[in-house]
């Protein structure tokens, strides 16, 4: 919160002295206008800065209203603070299942940011990853033994991505064939899946753990040895190899997007799509396998989710990792660097808050509300920032702005 | 309609013995260094102007000149960023266009702003009486006959406004801008969508309301319009006033109504001023001399006035073969129907033919099923009925990908949404259709799809700061010739449907299109061109179909003397 305070004040002091010399010089002319240079040099300083400063504003208010909520909730906020450090960063046991936290939500956010191109918003991750974990499971459990033990993993995970990509590819369907919005379809399909994944683990027919007593739980039998994701070996951190899964599964997605035939097309469909289909590109089938792979990536974490300790299947599976992968590829805004970032911040976020709950007694949604409040205050300081730029650029003078206005029309003429 | 009455009387016919006085000394609009940026654009650059009460003002400039911004700031939609407006002397600063019509300032836009469902009357009480629970049905009967009487506008209240041809809609306008006795009138392109004959009604128009003491600005680009109906003539470039005085009067009885006493009250002003001819007005706008023109394009804008109907020299001096009726058709179509998803045939059995080598003109009002034609040969639509053969071959249900491999050429007509994807850069948008072409282990060869883009622009002259920028950063001109060098250097290419290819375009950039369309035809290529702009298809066609109600007639020859009249005639629905 200091940062953006200290800066008007710099911006008031900066000027005074400066503008001194060119008053005295020139006695009669006001001085007003000669000073304006000199602040507009200061300003154009903290404007530079302005990208990191305001977000991170928005970041330190989100933390404090959590910090006073936190507080009402029973908890000094010193206890609050550190145990959400802790839960962050404070152990090699945070760190990894932050890590892990983040794989998850890279999965989701890429597969988002894929159908994005294509102009699709996938609102359904979390219908897809429970589909995608309820896929993982059945095979997972089921699998014969006579199956090679190399091959069940990349099976299991194979067939989550495969199922979350057949959820994802109703909502495409109805989408291509019948204009269908997929915000709409995506959306009402979580609840269907969230149902699908319940209806599993109740049903001993499906996939429910044998009753032995009336306290068995409402869940999966674990998986099987050989379908566990391995761990990364750090000592200590429960890391899984996941998070290497979900950065080449980026890194294979920007590519593709970036320097691919198909990657071009499907910015094409996305920003016109009558230019594309005028331009004989394959408009519905580009948009139906973008919105299915977005499933498939929601899919994969789901089996990720599965596949990692516990390794077994509850109807909690899945705590809102696809909302946050949502609004992790919402806010990267078409960068895949940025969607590591976020996705990296937004899971140790998470993850602390689960250990705010378990040490300082805080409970949990409160890193939900945290995490809203982030999200709220970054989206909304964008936008701002992005009009403010505007209003600015209209208000500048003229002459400054004429020469380039001279050298575009040069261009174009 | 007492309550409707905004404060400036002043304006209205027969109410003004005070008024009449002050008419050479306060204009009724004037503006002072007013400049509008957006972003890094200056679209208006310190612009003067000064509008006499009962004068035909004409604001003339190609496409982004900014005669649109001065039009929404003058209107109260946009805020200029510096500079002063005066209405009738008294500083304007109006913050939205309902305030601006409080204060006597009437706009009708380009494009119709009425509900097609309700009627004439209901329209024309939308968003008044505001005053009372009952809209003033008595006094709109009053007004409108007032309006009859001093102007000729002659609406029918009861008709639904769905059911009014594009002329009578605009009278519609036209009377709802002047039911409260404007000031000022702001006409911004009012005759893009009119037929000849509904345009010299509309200029009729303007002459009585001028004469009736209103202000009128007419904002257009064509030229034949101003000489016709214009006082006075402001030329904008680039957003900069690059001249303005009073029109040489072309000829005297040019003026479809005779103004009793209003625009000529105001004349002696203008005598010691130089007069405007056509010519001075072309060089303003495109800002290089006329003779640079390609000769017949400056021919059918008027500049040069040497053939004011047909084009039998064009067509001796552009075609070296023109090829006969033995030869087959690359293009042909027969019954082809489109209909809309509720049943009504916007394309109704057309038939038409196109040759290697020759170029085919529709000419027509817009709305009469050119653009359901075109989009139904491009393979956006799927036509009801009819065949439509390509090179011989059936493409009547092909797909857009199989008619570009069959060498069909389509220059779309809304350029922002379907020629280009205004995002990607130009390289992308003029090598999309082949990056199969510019594989290299999978991914695309970036090295190669640059050289590839940088010929196709230096050989169609595509000016671009960068290559690599968004497309929607170039000029409409530069934007226009990018597409034409997507589709004009397809292989192998047979045939090239144009639609619009010179609208919104400037005359430098007119000539441009025209004579790359003129090449490929002579590279014997069969090429349709589908426009408004009969000038330009009379020039640039051998024949000329007339599209109306979505039939088309049958081709008239350019070549014959009395082409302009008989396809002038065509387009207003009468038999050739």
């Amino acid at each position: 919160m200091t940062a953006p305070l200290s800066s008007p004040t710099a911006a008031t002091t900066g000027p005074g002295p400066s503008a001194r010399p060119g008053s005295r010089s020139a006695p009669p002319r006001p001085p007003g206008p000669a000073a304006r240079p000199a602040r507009g040099a200061t300003g154009d300083r903290l404007r530079s800065l302005a990208p990191v400063l305001v977000p991170l504003a928005a970041v330190l208010g989100a933390l404090a209203i959590s910090t006073v909520l936190a507080v009402l909730a029973g908890a000094t906020p010193a206890e609050a603070a550190a145990a959400l450090w802790e839960g962050m960063v404070g152990t090699p046991y945070a760190i990894g299942s932050s890590v892990n936290v983040a794989a998850v939500l890279l999965l989701v956010a890429t597969g988002f940011l894929v159908a994005h191109r294509a102009g699709l918003v996938n609102v359904g991750g979390e219908g897809q990853i429970c589909l995608g974990a309820v896929g993982a499971t059945a095979v997972g459990t089921m699998l014969p033994a006579s199956v090679p033990a190399v091959l069940t993993l990349p099976l299991v995970l194979l067939v989550a991505a495969l199922c979350g990509a057949a959820w994802g590819s109703i909502a495409a369907g109805l989408a291509v064939r019948r204009g269908v919005s997929e915000v709409i379809t995506t959306l009402l399909l979580n609840f269907v899946g969230a149902a699908v994944l319940v209806l599993a683990v109740h049903e001993e027919a499906l996939l429910r753990q044998p009753v032995t007593s009336s306290e068995t739980l409402p869940q999966s039998a674990p998986l099987v040895e050989a379908a566990h994701l391995p761990l990364l070996g750090v000592p200590d951190s429960p890391a899984t190899v996941a998070v290497v899964l979900a950065l080449a599964a980026a890194a294979v997605a920007s590519l593709v997007l970036r320097r691919t035939a198909t990657g071009i097309r499907l910015a094409a469909v996305g920003q016109s799509r009558p230019a594309a289909l005028r331009l004989g590109v394959p408009v519905d089938r580009l948009r139906f396998s973008a919105l299915t792979t977005a499933g498939a990536g929601a899919g994969l974490a789901g089996g990720v989710l599965v596949a990692s300790a516990p390794h077994v299947l509850d109807d909690g599976l899945s705590s809102g990792y696809g909302f946050s992968g949502l609004v992790v590829g919402l806010l990267a805004r078409g960068s895949f660097t940025a969607a590591v970032g976020i996705a990296t911040a937004l899971g140790f976020l998470v993850s602390g808050g689960i250990n705010l709950q378990l040490a300082a007694g805080v409970p949990a949604s409160i890193t939900q509300i945290t995490e809203s409040l982030i999200i709220i205050g970054v989206a909304g300081t964008a936008i701002w920032s992005v009009r403010r730029s505007r209003t600015r650029r209209r208000a500048a003078p003229r002459t400054a702005l004429g020469s380039t206005a001279t050298a575009r029309t040069e261009v174009s003429s | 309609m007492s309550t409707t009455h905004p404060p400036a009387d002043a304006g209205a016919p027969g109410a003004l013995p005070g008024s009449r006085t002050s008419i050479t000394t306060v204009p009724a609009l004037a503006l002072h260094a007013v400049t509008r940026v957006f972003g890094t654009h200056t679209a208006l650059d310190s612009v003067d102007l000064e509008v006499a009460p009962g004068e035909v003002h004409c604001i003339l400039g190609e496409n982004g000149a900014g005669k649109s911004t001065l039009c929404n700031i003058v209107f109260g939609a946009l805020p200029p960023t510096s500079g002063e407006v005066c209405l009738a002397g008294e500083p304007f600063a109006p913050s939205s266009p309902s305030d601006a019509l409080a204060h006597g300032v009437a706009m009708v836009h380009q494009h119709f702003s009425l509900v097609p469902t309700l009627t004439v009357e209901e329209n024309l009480l939308l968003g008044r009486g505001r005053a009372r629970l009952r809209p003033d049905r008595r006094g709109l009967v009053v007004r409108l006959a007032e309006i009859e009487e001093t102007l000729g506008l002659h609406v029918d209240p009861r008709a639904r406004v769905g059911t009014l041809s594009v002329g009578a809609r605009q009278r519609v306008e036209i009377v709802k801008a002047l039911l409260d006795r404007p000031r000022l009138l702001l006409l911004d392109e009012p005759t893009g969508v009119l037929g000849p004959d509904e345009i010299d009604g509309l200029l009729a128009t303007c002459r009585r309301v001028a004469a009736a003491g209103t202000a009128v600005v007419l904002i257009t680009h064509k030229l034949a319009e101003v000489m016709r109906v214009g006082d006075r003539a402001t030329v904008l470039r680039a957003g900069r006033v690059v001249g303005t005085g009073p029109l040489a009067r072309e000829h005297g009885g040019g003026r479809s109504v005779p103004a009793p006493s209003g625009p000529t009250g105001s004349e002696p002003s203008w005598r010691d001023e130089e007069l405007l001819e056509a010519g001075d007005l072309v060089g303003l706008m495109v800002g290089r001399d006329v003779s640079s023109l390609d000769p017949l394009l400056a021919a059918s804008v008027g500049v040069t006035r040497t053939r004011a109907a047909g084009a039998a020299p064009a067509h001796v001096a552009r075609r070296t073969a023109v090829p006969d009726d033995t030869t087959p058709p690359v293009l042909a179509v027969h019954g082809l129907v489109v209909e809309t998803p509720d049943g009504a045939r916007r394309v109704d059995g057309v038939d038409l033919e196109v040759r290697p080598g020759e170029i085919v003109g529709i000419a027509g009002v817009e709305g009469n099923g050119q653009s359901e034609l075109v989009a139904a040969l491009s393979g956006a639509l799927r036509p009801a009925a009819g065949t439509v053969r390509l090179d011989g071959q059936d493409v009547t249900r092909a797909r857009p990908a199989r008619r570009t491999a069959l060498g069909l050429g389509v220059v779309p007509e809304d350029r922002h949404h379907e020629a280009v994807v205004a995002g990607l850069s130009v390289t992308t948008n003029l090598l999309l259709a082949r990056l199969h072409r510019f594989r290299r282990f999978g991914l695309l060869d970036r090295r190669a799809m640059r050289a590839a883009a940088a010929e196709l622009a230096r050989r169609f002259d595509v000016r671009a700061a960068s290559l690599d920028a968004p497309v929607s950063a170039l000029s409409g001109g530069n934007q226009q010739k990018a597409v034409l060098a997507r589709e004009l250097s397809l292989e192998p290419l047979r045939c090239v449907v144009a639609a619009q290819p010179t609208r919104g375009l400037d005359l430098g950039a007119v000539d441009d299109v025209v004579a790359h369309l003129r090449a490929t035809a002579d590279a014997g290529v069969g090429v349709l061109v589908v426009s408004s702009e009969l000038s330009e298809l009379l020039v640039l066609c051998d024949h000329v179909h007339v599209a109306y109600r979505g039939a088309l007639s049958a081709p008239v020859p350019t070549d014959a003397p009395d082409a302009r009249e008989r396809v002038a005639h065509l387009m207003t629905g009468a038999a050739a």
